[in-house]
This record gives C-alpha cells, sequence and structure tokens, in this order.
C-alpha cells in the first residue's frame, strides 16, 4: 500500500555516459522540483533548519541511488515523501524530538466556530497571525497530527497519498486531519484572545 | 442530507474527496441551510488561511547547490 521500494529491485542500469547523463536529467525533471516541499516536511518534522538540511540532502542521495527503483511519470513527490519520513525516523527523531502516543479520544475537538458566533463569526482574526505564529502552532501538534496536516494543508497530498506516505488507512488519515486541524485552531484561538484580538469567551 | 450528517463530511467536502454525488448533496444543503453553509465557509477560510500561511517557506538555495555538488560532483 505504501510507496515502499519493489521487493524484487530491478538491477540498475549499467554505466554509461549516455544513461548517466539519462538518470540526471529524468531525476532533475521528476525529483529535485519537489525540493521545497521535502524542505517544508523536513523543518516541521525536525523544528530546526540544519536539521532539515541534512534530512533533506540524505534523503535526494538516498533517492538519486535508488531511482532505478522508481517508477517513471508515477507520484515521485509521494515517493520521496516516504523516503524522507523513513530517514527521519529511523536516524533523525531519535535525536531531535520524541515520537509521542496520543490518546486520540482524550482529545476534545475543540470547535472555534462556536466559539466565535458572538465576537467574529466570519474569522477576520485570522488575518491578523502572522507566518511565524501559525507555524509554531502546527511545531506543537504531536507528531502524528503534525505529519499529516503538514502532508494535507501545506503540501495538497490526497487522503490516498497521505495514507501512502505514513503507511495508515485512509480513516486514519481523516480523523488525525480532523482533531489536528481542531487543534490548530484552538491554538490560534488562544493566540488571537491572548493577543486582544478578539475578546473570547470566559468558561 | 441532514446537519449532523452534514458536518460529518465537513473536511472531506472541502478536501475535495466525496463522490460527486454526495459532494451534490451537501452542496444543496448548505444552499438551504444557512447555519451550516456559514459553518463551512468559516472552515474553508482557516484551511486557506492555513495554507497562504505555511507555503511561502522554500529550500535555501545553498541546500539546491550542495545536494547538486554531492549528486552529480559539480
Amino acid at each position: 500500500m505504501g510507496y515502499s521500494m519493489a521487493s524484487t529491485p530491478p538491477p540498475a542500469p549499467t554505466p554509461t555516459p549516455a544513461a548517466d547523463a539519462e538518470k540526471r536529467a529524468s531525476f532533475e525533471r521528476e525529483a529535485l522540483v519537489h525540493l521545497d516541499s521535502l524542505y517544508r516536511v523536513a523543518l516541521r518534522l525536525t523544528g530546526n533548519a540544519a536539521e532539515a538540511d541534512d534530512l533533506v540532502q540524505e534523503t535526494m542521495l538516498k533517492a538519486y541511488r535508488a531511482w532505478h527503483q522508481y517508477e517513471k511519470g508515477t507520484n515521485a513527490k509521494g515517493w520521496l515523501l516516504t523516503i524522507l519520513r523513513h530517514a527521519f525516523i529511523n536516524e533523525y527523531r531519535r535525536r531531535t524530538r520524541h515520537p509521542e502516543t496520543v490518546d486520540l479520544d482524550a482529545i476534545e475537538p475543540f470547535s472555534v466556530f462556536e466559539e466565535l458566533q458572538d465576537d467574529d463569526p466570519q474569522g477576520t482574526f485570522f488575518d491578523r497571525i502572522v507566518d511565524d505564529e501559525v507555524l509554531r502552532a502546527i511545531d506543537e501538534l504531536p507528531e502524528q497530527f503534525r505529519e499529516t496536516v503538514v502532508l494535507s494543508d501545506v503540501e495538497g497530498l490526497s487522503y490516498e497519498e497521505i495514507a501512502r506516505v505514513l503507511e495508515v488507512p485512509v480513516g486514519t488519515v481523516k480523523s488525525r486531519l480532523f482533531r489536528a486541524r481542531r487543534m490548530l485552531q484552538g491554538k490560534l484561538y488562544d493566540y488571537a484572545v491572548g493577543m486582544g484580538y478578539i475578546k473570547g469567551n470566559a468558561t | 442530507m441532514n446537519c449532523r450528517e452534514c458536518s460529518e463530511h465537513l473536511y472531506e467536502y472541502l478536501d475535495r474527496e466525496l463522490t460527486p454525488q454526495v459532494e451534490q448533496e451537501i452542496r444543496q444543503h448548505l444552499s438551504d441551510c444557512p447555519p451550516c453553509g456559514e459553518h463551512f465557509d468559516f472552515e474553508r477560510l482557516f484551511l486557506d488561511f492555513l495554507r497562504a500561511r505555511c507555503r511561502a517557506e522554500g529550500a535555501p538555495p545553498e541546500l539546491k547547490r550542495r545536494i547538486l555538488r554531492e549528486l552529480f560532483d559539480e
């Protein structure tokens, strides 16, 4: 179901100058174009720019070595993100952040929309929240929510593509996305109340 | 379709993950039911806001140079 490497990988083509040139051209065309996406995801996973650089470089290196296993013209972005995520789990996570286990049922989906009914039902306060604050709110999410919301809302992957990258069922993607978005709304709402952008209801 | 069923499909609708038929049923409900319509509008605004705030960042040019050097020995 995932974007895994083929179980019996095709042999690497014999290197000749012409084959090398063709490999490089197709890698630039199909893989390197996703550099910005990989970097954004790496940054949210590792939480710092230096580690994100290293993680992306390692991902590109692994991808280039395994390029003959990638079926040309299919979903290169999903394939690359899978490599990146595996590299992160195997080599970076233990050094950077600890994986959190999350009890889904313990998260009360907070509805900001209902809170805003008397104050700002159109959500105009969003306009006053800057990029850094949003990224900080995403970074505070538990890892499994963070990676889901980044793949969906930042990188625009479909549920099916996210399920393949994360190697979970589509239903899990849906429920994580629902809770992640509600958690984000809650964080940004609290921030906006703290900044005085909206009054907030005393509870 | 009632309000509860409609809101169960909230994000699938906004993410364009539904079949055309269910999508049409929801669109119909949203035009008949202003409170649901406002809620969906709010959530759509939130998702647009999220995308707009997070996509500005790209890979640093030095990283790209580093990768090209590493891969192609440039």
